[in-house]
């Protein structure tokens, strides 16, 4: 089963202009010669209805120029019918052709708004809990090691006087050894936030959920120039685990497939998606791009947290994918791609019969 | 607030500490007591102000990152608010663009944590020294104001014409007296400006900017 998630094609925009302005010859064609009794125009609505889809907004209008042009020149060709009669018609056209236009320029704006709302959303969920995240922890961890750096330093001071203040190197000590603990404390949580919560498990159609996030990163993805080529196993039974966490990971390896793939010079930029049930505890879900994959020896790190091979990047989407994956039951690994690029699998464990009636 | 003051001298220094982590604050106020400072401690801004400020050299030492009002905002508030104290900067994230804007901004030294105390100690010392230094001026400049001020209206216009390099005679002209009053005048603001020769009225008199 092959699955289409991309644009109209230029060579398909292309073919739907000339079909349009066909039909706009039509139009007016049937407005110059028929009688001013019959609002023609009225049908040029339709065709900027269409053309928005198509082609800019100042494209836009430009054709609604033309429309009304062309209503206007009907007007004056027409032969038949009451004059005052096809003047109003005309007019109307004319004010409902505008309209058309003012509206669907409205109406396409707001759609790209929240596209962009949409695509910064998903920026933010993950460029912005890392990053700040990292920040945060970096200052969190100072400020007691800081402590404990200058306590060390006053301890050392009182120890060095003659006679040694015994009493107040004690209390130096005391406060190194609380805010020593502090640290472990804030490293401890630091740890939970990347192994994330319990999952919460439910049997559902992973094709579904990722076709689901596929059509949310789409935008991200298209940007970047690259073609998705998806082929989900129709047959693949249910699997067992967290449905947003798996989400969260095949969002996660989706966009590292795109942005291994941004910086392609002259080669394809292909993102293959696959979903196979591989044996009948388990399925198989993934992702291959044709981007610069990995060294020889990064492989066996590239899940590590705070390993990196981005500029950007600091290291913990693998990470937490991994530890994802494995809270679910599930595996993930990564190969070389013979033909460069990398790929990513990640394995769930089917729902049972009994599961599923529950 | 936390003071140390148990052996206050009236002139020994002080360091303010304003940070919002109470452990870093404590341990900077046992390291400052290890090398015989004394020194006083705040969770913010508010806190350091709502203080009563003890008339003694000083530096601030202060944390960028605080909940509220951060250490950078206060500083640049500082000379609004009349604090002259020379300022150490600390910071659990810094970076070299915020080293710069502090520095820039006046501060004595940026320091990122955990720093050095030997560091810290040297800016502190470094920091107390400079506000000696402006302290002992100031305390000059008022004397000197206080003086000027008890001058009586002529004789200030007296010494005011005399540092311009006039003589008695086209003094007495200018201000329309008798010669003998000037020289009336012009002793009575040499003995209340404590000034014994006309070099050292000259130099009073550049720094009061008359």
């Amino acid at each position: 089963m092959k699955h289409d998630i991309g644009r109209p094609l230029r060579s398909h925009r292309l073919l739907s202009m000339a079909g349009l302005l066909a039909v706009m010859a039509v139009i007016f064609l049937a407005d110059t010669v028929t009688d001013y009794a019959v609002a023609a125009a009225g049908f040029y609505t339709a065709v900027i209805l269409v053309a928005v889809r198509l082609i800019s907004a100042r494209a836009l209008v430009v054709l609604a120029g033309l429309c009304i042009f062309l209503t206007i020149l009907s007007f004056g060709l027409t032969k038949f019918g009451s004059y005052q009669v096809g003047l109003i018609n005309s007019c109307i056209s004319i004010v409902a052709i505008a309209i058309t236009t003012y509206l669907a320029l409205k109406m396409n704006a707001a759609q790209a708004a929240a596209q962009q709302a949409q695509a910064q959303l998903l920026r933010i969920a993950r460029v912005t809990s890392l990053g700040e995240l990292s920040t945060s922890i970096a200052h969190e961890v100072n400020q007691p090691l800081a402590a404990i750096a200058t306590s060390g330093s006053a301890c050392q001071r009182w120890l060095d006087q003659q006679p040694p203040n015994l009493d107040k190197a004690r209390q130096a000590v005391g406060r190194i050894l609380d805010d020593a603990h502090r640290a472990s404390a804030i490293i401890a949580r630091v740890r939970g936030l990347t192994q994330g919560e319990q999952p919460h498990k439910s049997h559902f159609d992973l094709n579904q959920a990722a076709l689901e996030v596929i059509a949310i990163s789409r935008r991200d993805i298209e940007a970047h120039g690259i073609a998705i080529d998806l082929d989900l196993d129709e047959t693949l039974p249910w699997v067992m685990a967290d449905r947003i966490q798996i989400q969260q990971v095949i969002v996660n390896l989706v966009l590292n497939a795109s942005e291994a793939m941004a910086a392609n010079q002259g080669k394809k930029k292909e993102m293959k998606i696959r979903s196979v049930s591989n044996t009948p505890q388990t399925v198989q879900f993934t992702i291959i791009d044709s981007g610069s994959g990995f060294h020889a020896g990064s492989i066996a790190h590239i899940f590590d947290p705070f390993w990196t091979t981005k500029d950007t990047g600091i290291g913990l989407g693998l990470a937490i994918s991994r530890t994802i994956i494995e809270a679910n039951g599930g595996r993930i690994w990564a190969e070389v791609h013979p033909d460069g690029g990398a790929i990513f699998q990640f394995s769930l464990p089917v729902a049972h019969a009994e599961e599923k009636s529950n | 607030m936390n003071a140390n003051a148990e052996a206050a001298k009236p002139e020994q220094a002080i360091v303010y500490i304003v940070d919002d982590d109470s452990s870093v604050r404590a341990a900077l106020e046992d390291l400052l007591a290890s090398v015989g400072l004394r020194s006083a401690s705040f969770g913010s801004t508010m806190e350091f102000l709502a203080h009563k400020m003890i008339d003694a050299p000083g530096c601030l030492v202060l944390d960028i990152r605080m909940p509220g009002q951060s250490g950078m905002d206060f500083h640049r508030q500082m000379s609004d608010l009349g604090i002259q104290l020379p300022t150490i900067f600390i910071t659990g994230h810094g970076d070299i663009a915020m080293g710069v804007q502090a520095m820039k901004n006046g501060a004595i030294e940026f320091l990122t944590k955990p720093f050095r105390d030997q560091d810290l100690l040297d800016a502190i010392q470094h920091g107390i020294e400079i506000n000696r230094v402006t302290r002992a001026e100031q305390a000059i400049n008022t004397q000197l104001q206080k003086r000027w001020s008890s001058l009586t209206a002529g004789e200030q216009q007296v010494v005011q014409l005399v540092v311009q390099g006039l003589l008695n005679k086209q003094i007495a002209a200018a201000l329309n007296l008798s010669e003998v009053t000037v020289k009336v005048r012009r002793g009575a603001a040499m003995r209340k400006m404590e000034a014994a020769t006309l070099a050292d009225l000259v130099k009073i008199s550049e720094k009061l900017k008359i």
